[in-house]
């Protein structure tokens, strides 16, 4: 930060990233005319609330009936509007999937989703408020760029810079509590190119969210006991930064993988993709098994399923083992 | 009624006889496809095509276009048919329909020239159409978005998530047009999960409701002449239609919702529709 001032975006935000999100949808609709934020029953979950007394005619609500929201979403696009939807995870990505994959992936339109308490963030909800198969049901959308900021300040970003895209985007964010910052305010971000956030040259730990906060622990632990371990923030899951895996596996000659989501097609998924056809190389990957989570504080859920600096650290000494 | 809404009458229906002829002539080549609600379809289609909807066929995406979405997708013969008919694509297409590398499938595709939405998931049509409807609002764009509903697909729940939504927002620039042929691919709708009393539950979601014959071409331009049906209100033209309509072995039945099409069937077919002056 040099000493700068604090961006007031930044302040709002509270290190969390569905609060950043939904400012970062004031700001684009600052700049633009055409965006219009669409609403689920979501508006505080977004922080929302000044955005609507400001802008009454600039934000949707459709209520809880995301197929309706997802469609809308997709109309307003097709008139050259820039609809931002902001939709619960379990929710956006399932109930309103087909919307999703014909309405707005198939017909290709420029709609920002915009998917808060990804991940185990509602825990302690159950089953039914989980979203840990979205990012596979999303990567498998042509069209479709999929994100999980690894923090706010990426989540603002991320958010800005889907201006460039010419197709929709999915966003995942968080919930009603702090997210450890990892990346710097200035905004190096880039959609689609993967952050180095530890070189090594012992074994690569590729993780997106909130496990970049512990695999960036798990290496400063290492590095103490002498092993480098190389930490990308891979938050770009589509489309895949293919050159910094590749490079990883050659460089490195081993890869950890660690994504809050199921192991089964999600970011492990994607970047085991890639090495087992261009590169083989000896991978782990964190992330839930094959079964719904159990119920529980979240902190503790993660840890229940290795969502952990621990976990990280004992999957790279197993590969150097 | 004056000679020359007779002669514009009268013209409709030559165009949506050309459009049903079409419709068997594309699935004569594609070898099968859904005869049952094109051909329903084929009269709201050309009231729609070639007297209600400004548009420019020379310039697809001409911004201040009236909007079509065809959410009863499989229609999509018939749609084809209007957009060749109107100029947006060439007549050849129509021989292409579901071919290799066709722009010419089952079900509309957004690629296509005049084509406002890829289609066929069924319930899809009416929430996109409420967008656009929004879209022209927020713009303060004066076109107006009509959303084709076949009565099947009425049965996904997401329709009455979209009509609650249109009366909510008072979109009168937008409408919804049934085509009412109360047959669906397994047996007649009534039967297998029904729909009535259909006008009470539109007019009970806020939408103003007209309900015509929708092969009767003076009343299908008639209705579409009084739109929008109240200031404030999103509007529904139920259309009472047949399924099959013109080809008499292939009316009223759900065999004929999607069937193959022979060199016999198409002659058949031909034959009860008649042959063009």
């Amino acid at each position: 930060m040099n000493g700068a001032q604090t961006p007031e975006w930044e302040r709002l935000a509270e290190n969390q990233s569905r609060l950043a999100f939904g400012l970062a949808v004031g700001e684009l609709a600052r700049r633009d005319r055409r965006v219009v934020a669409i609403s689920a029953d979501t508006i505080d979950l977004f922080g929302l609330r000044g955005f609507l007394e400001a802008n009454p005619d600039r934000l949707i609500e459709a209520g809880i009936a995301e197929q309706n929201a997802m469609g809308i979403a997709s109309g307003l696009a097709t008139t050259g509007m820039r609809p931002i939807l902001c939709g619960y995870a379990p929710f956006i990505t399932a109930r309103s999937l087909e919307q999703l994959r014909n309405d707005v992936a198939y017909a290709n339109q420029r709609v920002v989703i915009g998917a808060a308490c990804g991940g185990i963030v509602l825990a302690m909800a159950g089953g039914t408020h989980h979203a840990v198969e979205d990012l596979a049901i999303m990567r498998n959308m042509p069209n479709m760029t999929v994100i999980v900021p690894a923090d706010a300040r990426q989540t603002w970003h991320a958010a800005l810079q889907t201006e460039q895209l010419d197709g929709p985007s999915y966003i995942r964010l968080g919930g009603k509590f702090a997210e450890p910052p990892v990346s710097d305010s200035a905004g190096d971000f880039r959609i689609g190119r993967a952050d180095l956030m530890r070189p090594g040259g012992d074994v690569t730990v590729i993780a997106c969210g909130c496990l970049v906060a512990p695999a960036i622990a798990a290496a400063d632990a290492l590095a103490k006991a002498g092993i480098g371990v190389r930490v990308l923030n891979m938050h770009t899951i589509k489309p895949l930064d293919r050159d910094a895996v590749l490079a990883a596996a050659a460089e490195t000659g081993a890869i950890v993988t660690a994504e809050e989501h199921r192991i089964t097609g999600g970011l492990g998924g994607a970047v085991a993709e890639i090495l087992a056809q261009e590169q083989p190389t000896r991978m782990r990957m964190i992330g839930m098994p094959d079964e719904f989570a159990i119920v529980g504080p979240t902190a503790r859920v993660r840890e229940h399923y290795g969502l952990s600096q621990t976990a990280i650290m004992d999957a790279c000494r197993a590969l150097l083992a | 009624m004056t000679s020359n809404f007779q002669a514009k009458i009268e013209g409709l229906q030559y165009d949506a006889l050309q459009i049903r002829r079409n419709v068997w002539r594309a699935l004569h080549g594609a070898g099968s496809g859904h005869m049952g609600g094109s051909s329903s379809a084929a009269d709201l289609l050309a009231a729609l095509y070639f007297h209600y909807l400004r548009q420019r066929p020379d310039e697809p995406e001409w911004p201040g276009r009236d909007r079509f979405v065809l959410s009863k997708g499989h229609a999509n013969a018939a749609l084809g048919a209007a957009l060749a008919r109107a100029g947006f694509i060439d007549d050849s297409v129509l021989d292409q329909f579901y071919a290799y590398q066709s722009s010419f499938g089952m079900h509309p595709d957004i690629k296509m020239p005049g084509v406002e939405m890829s289609t066929g998931g069924l319930g899809h049509g009416l929430s996109v159409g409420l967008g656009m409807a929004l879209g022209a609002r927020m713009q303060n764009l004066d076109f107006r978005t009509c959303v084709m509903l076949g009565d099947g697909e009425l049965q996904e729940g997401s329709n009455w998530e979209g009509a609650m939504a249109a009366a909510h927002l008072r979109l009168s620039n937008l409408t919804a047009i049934l085509d009412y042929n109360k047959v669906q691919q397994s047996g007649r709708v009534g039967e297998m999960l029904a729909l009535e009393p259909m006008a009470d539950k539109w007019l009970s979601f806020g939408w103003a409701v007209r309900e015509i014959d929708g092969h009767d071409m003076g009343a299908i331009v008639e209705a579409l002449d009084a739109l929008p049906f109240a200031p404030d209100k999103p509007s529904m033209i139920i259309a009472h239609t047949v399924k099959g309509k013109g080809v008499g072995f292939a009316e009223d039945s759900y065999l004929w919702h999607n069937n193959l099409v022979t060199d016999e069937v198409y002659e058949r077919a031909l034959n009860e529709l008649g042959a063009p002056e």
